[in-house]
C-alpha cells in the first residue's frame, strides 16, 4: 500500500481522511448497537463488522442526489447519508417501521426479505430515467441475495432496458450459517456478462477500490451507458444478527486471514504513509465515535413509544374515507389512558 | 445514586431463558457503561452482557449454572448520578411491558371477550405462558402477587402458588405436571447441549466397540507406591497416560472426519476430553496437551478439571477442543462395562472400566487378580477394525507394563 493507488486520484487529502472517520464512526455504532441488544434495548441487531470500507467507499462514490436502495445491514451507508442513528435504532427495537423520510435522504427502507429490494431497485431505476432526471440508484445486496429468483429477473430486467442502476455486492461470504461455496458455484460478478452488462470483483476491504469502482460504475450509468455489477469481496466478521452464533459453524481459523485484512487499520496504515493522519487525528476522531454512540444510546432510550391508533391507522389513506375515520374512532374508545 | 436492577433481555428473538455461564464482576465492583457483566449461555449462543449503567455493581443475582427467566433481575447497580437521573425505565423489551408508560401514553384496554379468563384476569400482568400455566395448575393469577417488574407474575410465582405448603420451590428445571399427570421436563442449558451432542454423535458417525480386560496388578502397585510417598493418585492419570502412549503409536485414533471435505484429519496435539459427572449432567472438560504433561502434571490438572467440572467454575472454553475422550464405566456398582458412544467430532472414546479382583488365568492357574475392563468405540469412517485392535492392545500393554 506503498504506492499511492490510482483510486485515491480526484480526493483531496481532506476527503481521504473523511472516509477513514466515517469507517471508524460506524464501526462504533455498530458495536454500540450490539452492546444495547444484549442490554435488552434492541429487539434484534445485525452487524456489519468488517465491511465499513465498501458502505462508506460506496456511499460516498455517489452523488447526493442519487438513490440508495438497501437491505438490512447497510446502517452504516444510512449514516453516511446523514440519517440519525439514534433515530435509526427505533426500527431495531420495534417501534416504527420507517424512522425516516426516505425521499428526504435518497435512501429507502430496510429490507428484510432477502433480494426482494433488488427488483424495487430496477423499477425506481427506470423511473428516475423516464422522468429525464439524471440520478442513478446503488442497489445493495449480500451474496446470499444472489441466490434468489428475484435477483435473477431484476438482472435481466436492468440489462434489457438499460435501467441506470448500480449493482452493489457486500460478498462476505456467509448467507447466515450456509458459506458461499455452498450455494454459489461459480464467480458472482462473471454473472453480469450473461445479463448484457459489466460486472467486476473487487476488494471490498478496500474503501479506495470500493470508491472508484462504484463512482465509474454510476458515472456509466449517468451517461446512459446502463446497469454495472459490482462484487465487493469482503468478510463477515461477526455473527449474522444477534441472535445468531457463529461459532457453531465456522472456526476461528477461518476468521484470522480477515483479521489481518481489517479495512480500518489497513487503510490507517496507507493514509499514515502518506502522512495524511497524525495520531491527534486518530484521537479526536475516536472521540468524536465516543461522543456518536453516547447520543445515539441516549437518543435511542428518549424514543416515544408509537400510538396504537397512529400506527395502525395514519397511513393507509391519503383522504381517509368516513368509515375508515369511525372504525379509527371506534378502536380509540377501546384505548385508555394510563395514569 | 440510584439503585437499580438491570433485567435479563430476551437476547434472542423469543427466548424465555437463558443459563448463567459466569460473572465477570463481584458486589462492589465499579463498572462503566458496556463493561462486560457475565456471560449466559441462551438456546441460540453465548454471550456477553455488557452494563447498560456506570455505577457500582450491589448485587449479583443467580449462580453459574443456574438458569434465569427472562424478565428476571439478573445485577443490581447504585447507578452514578448521570445514569440514575435519567427517565427511561428498564429494558423495555423484557416482554415489551416492563416500562411503566409515561403521561399521556395510552394502553389497549383488553375486551372482556378476548379471552374466557379475562374478566377475572383484569390487571393481571403476565406473560402468555405464565397465564398457560397458572390455567394447567388452577392458579387463579388475581390472587397472585408479582415478584417480577411493575408486579409482573413469573413462573415462580405461578408455580410457588401452585404449592401446597412452603417446601422450597423446584430448580426452574423442574418438572412440571402434564394433563395426564405425565411429567413434562423442560430441557435447557447443559441436558439439551449433551442432547444436542448425542444426536450428532450417532446421527453421523458410524461407530463400532470393542472390549478388553486388562491386568491392572502393576498399575495398582505403582499406585500405591505413589501413595505411600505422600501423593494420593487416583486410576484416571495412568489411563490417560496409558492412552497418550497409544495415540502415539497410532495417531489415527486422535483425529476428526471432516464432513465438509471428506478428509480426515489427524491432529498435531493431544487434548484428553475427561467425562465428568455432576450434578448438572455429564460434562466434559478437557486436558490440553496431554502428550506432553509428566504424571504428576496429568494428576494435579486433570484432578483440578473435574472439581471445577462439579463445582460449577469452568468456562466454555474449559470443555471444548478435545481430540479424544475417556470415561469412567461403572466406577461404583457392579457394572463392568459399557459402550461409549463417540464424542463428535473426534474418532474415539475410551471407557475405563472399575479395577477389582477377578479371576484371571495366570500361568495356567486361576488367580484373583486386580483387573479392569476397557472398551473403545471408535468412528468406522476412519479406524477399521484392525487399527481398533491393534490400538486397543496397545492399550493394554502400556497399562500392564506400568512400573512405579
Amino acid at each position: 500500500m506503498a504506492e499511492k493507488p490510482l483510486a485515491a486520484d480526484g480526493l483531496s487529502p481532506q476527503q481521504l481522511l473523511d472516509l477513514y472517520r466515517k469507517m471508524v464512526i460506524i464501526r462504533r455504532a455498530d458495536q454500540e448497537a450490539l452492546n444495547l441488544q444484549r442490554q435488552g434495548e434492541l429487539g434484534l441487531w445485525g452487524q456489519f463488522l468488517g465491511q465499513e470500507a465498501t458502505q462508506v467507499g460506496a456511499t460516498v462514490a455517489m452523488e447526493s442526489t442519487d438513490w440508495i436502495v438497501p437491505s438490512y445491514r447497510e446502517f452504516g451507508m444510512a449514516m453516511c447519508r446523514g440519517i440519525d442513528p439514534g433515530e435509526m435504532l427505533g426500527y431495531f427495537r420495534g417501534l416504527t417501521h420507517g424512522p425516516w423520510d426516505p425521499r428526504r435522504y435518497r435512501f429507502l427502507p430496510f429490507t428484510i426479505s432477502v433480494a426482494t429490494q433488488v427488483p424495487h431497485a430496477v423499477g425506481f431505476a427506470m423511473g428516475c430515467r423516464l422522468e429525464g432526471s439524471r440520478e442513478v440508484v446503488l442497489c445493495v445486496f449480500g451474496d446470499g441475495a444472489t441466490s434468489e429468483g428475484d435477483w435473477h429477473e431484476a438482472m435481466n430486467f436492468a440489462g434489457v432496458f438499460q435501467a441506470p442502476v448500480v449493482f452493489l455486492c457486500q460478498n462476505n461470504q456467509w448467507a447466515i450459517s450456509v458459506p458461499l461455496r455452498r450455494q454459489t458455484a461459480g464467480s458472482i460478478a462473471e454473472r453480469a456478462q450473461g445479463y448484457g452488462f459489466a460486472g467486476v470483483r473487487i476488494d471490498g476491504n478496500d474503501v479506495l477500490a470500493v470508491f472508484s469502482a462504484v463512482r465509474s460504475a454510476a458515472d456509466r450509468a449517468r451517461r446512459g451507458e446502463g446497469p454495472s455489477l459490482i462484487e465487493a469481496v469482503t468478510y463477515r466478521m461477526g455473527a449474522h444478527t444477534s441472535a445468531d452464533d457463529p461459532t457453531r459453524y465456522r472456526l476461528d481459523s477461518d476468521l484470522a486471514p480477515w483479521s489481518s485484512r481489517d479495512p480500518i487499520e489497513t487503510y490507517a496504515a496507507w493514509l499514515r504513509s502518506q502522512a495524511l493522519l497524525d495520531e491527534g487525528q486518530a484521537d479526536s476522531i475516536d472521540a468524536e465515535a465516543e461522543g456518536m454512540a453516547e447520543a445515539m444510546r441516549g437518543k435511542l432510550r428518549r424514543l416515544p413509544l408509537p400510538s396504537p391508533a397512529a400506527s395502525l391507522f395514519d397511513r393507509v389513506y391519503h383522504d381517509p374515507p368516513a368509515s375508515f375515520l369511525k372504525e379509527r374512532e371506534e378502536f380509540e374508545a377501546t384505548l385508555e389512558p394510563v395514569e | 445514586m440510584a439503585e437499580r436492577t438491570f433485567v435479563l433481555p430476551d437476547l434472542g428473538e423469543g427466548l424465555t431463558e437463558a443459563q448463567l455461564v459466569r460473572w465477570r464482576v463481584e458486589p462492589g465492583a465499579r463498572v462503566e457503561v458496556n463493561a462486560p457483566l457475565c456471560e449466559v449461555e441462551t438456546a441460540k449462543a453465548v454471550v456477553v452482557i455488557p452494563s447498560p449503567w456506570a455505577g457500582t455493581v450491589r448485587t449479583v443475582h443467580g449462580r453459574p449454572g443456574e438458569s434465569i427467566p427472562v424478565g428476571a433481575a439478573l445485577v443490581t447497580i447504585a447507578a452514578a448520578d448521570e445514569a440514575g437521573a435519567q427517565p427511561e425505565g428498564e429494558a423495555v423489551l423484557v416482554g415489551y411491558g416492563s416500562r411503566t408508560p409515561g403521561p399521556g401514553e395510552v394502553r389497549r384496554r383488553p375486551r372482556s371477550s378476548a379471552s374466557p379468563s379475562a374478566s377475572t384476569e383484569e390487571g393481571v400482568r403476565a406473560a402468555p405462558f405464565v397465564r398457560q400455566l397458572a390455567r394447567e395448575l388452577g392458579v387463579d393469577l388475581t390472587a397472585v402477587a408479582g415478584s417480577g417488574p411493575g408486579g409482573r407474575i413469573t413462573r415462580a410465582d405461578v408455580e410457588a402458588a401452585a404449592r401446597p405448603d412452603d417446601r422450597p420451590g423446584p430448580p426452574p428445571q423442574a418438572p412440571e405436571a402434564d394433563h395426564d399427570g405425565d411429567q413434562r421436563i423442560s430441557v435447557v442449558g447443559i441436558r439439551k447441549a449433551i442432547a444436542r451432542q448425542m444426536v450428532r454423535s450417532v446421527s453421523t458417525i458410524p461407530q463400532f466397540t470393542e472390549f478388553a480386560v486388562f491386568d491392572a496388578t502393576a498399575l495398582m502397585a505403582a499406585r500405591d507406591a505413589a501413595r505411600h510417598k505422600g501423593r494420593p493418585i487416583t486410576p484416571l492419570p495412568y489411563f490417560i497416560l496409558a492412552a497418550v502412549e497409544a495415540v502415539r503409536r497410532h495417531p489415527l485414533l486422535n483425529s476428526s472426519w471432516d464432513e465438509s471435505r471428506d478428509e480426515i484429519v489427524v491432529k498435531k496435539s493431544v487434548h484428553v476430553g475427561i467425562a465428568v459427572n455432576t450434578p448438572n449432567g455429564l460434562l466434559v472438560p478437557v486436558l490440553r496437551d496431554a502428550d506432553q504433561l509428566s504424571l504428576e502434571a496429568i494428576a494435579e490438572r486433570s484432578s483440578r478439571l473435574i472439581e471445577g467440572a462439579r463445582g460449577g467454575s469452568l468456562s466454555p472454553r474449559d470443555m471444548s477442543g478435545s481430540t479424544i475422550t475417556v470415561t469412567n464405566v461403572g466406577a461404583s456398582g457392579p457394572i463392568e462395562t459399557g459402550t461409549p458412544i463417540v464424542n463428535p467430532p473426534e474418532c474415539c472414546v475410551i471407557g475405563f472400566g472399575a479395577i477389582r479382583l477377578r479371576p484371571m488365568v495366570v500361568d495356567s492357574q486361576v488367580m484373583a487378580r486386580q483387573s479392569a475392563w476397557i472398551s473403545i468405540s471408535v468412528d468406522h469412517r476412519i479406524v477399521d477394525g484392525g487399527l481398533a485392535t491393534e490400538f486397543l492392545t496397545a492399550l493394554v500393554g502400556e497399562l500392564e507394563a506400568i512400573r512405579a
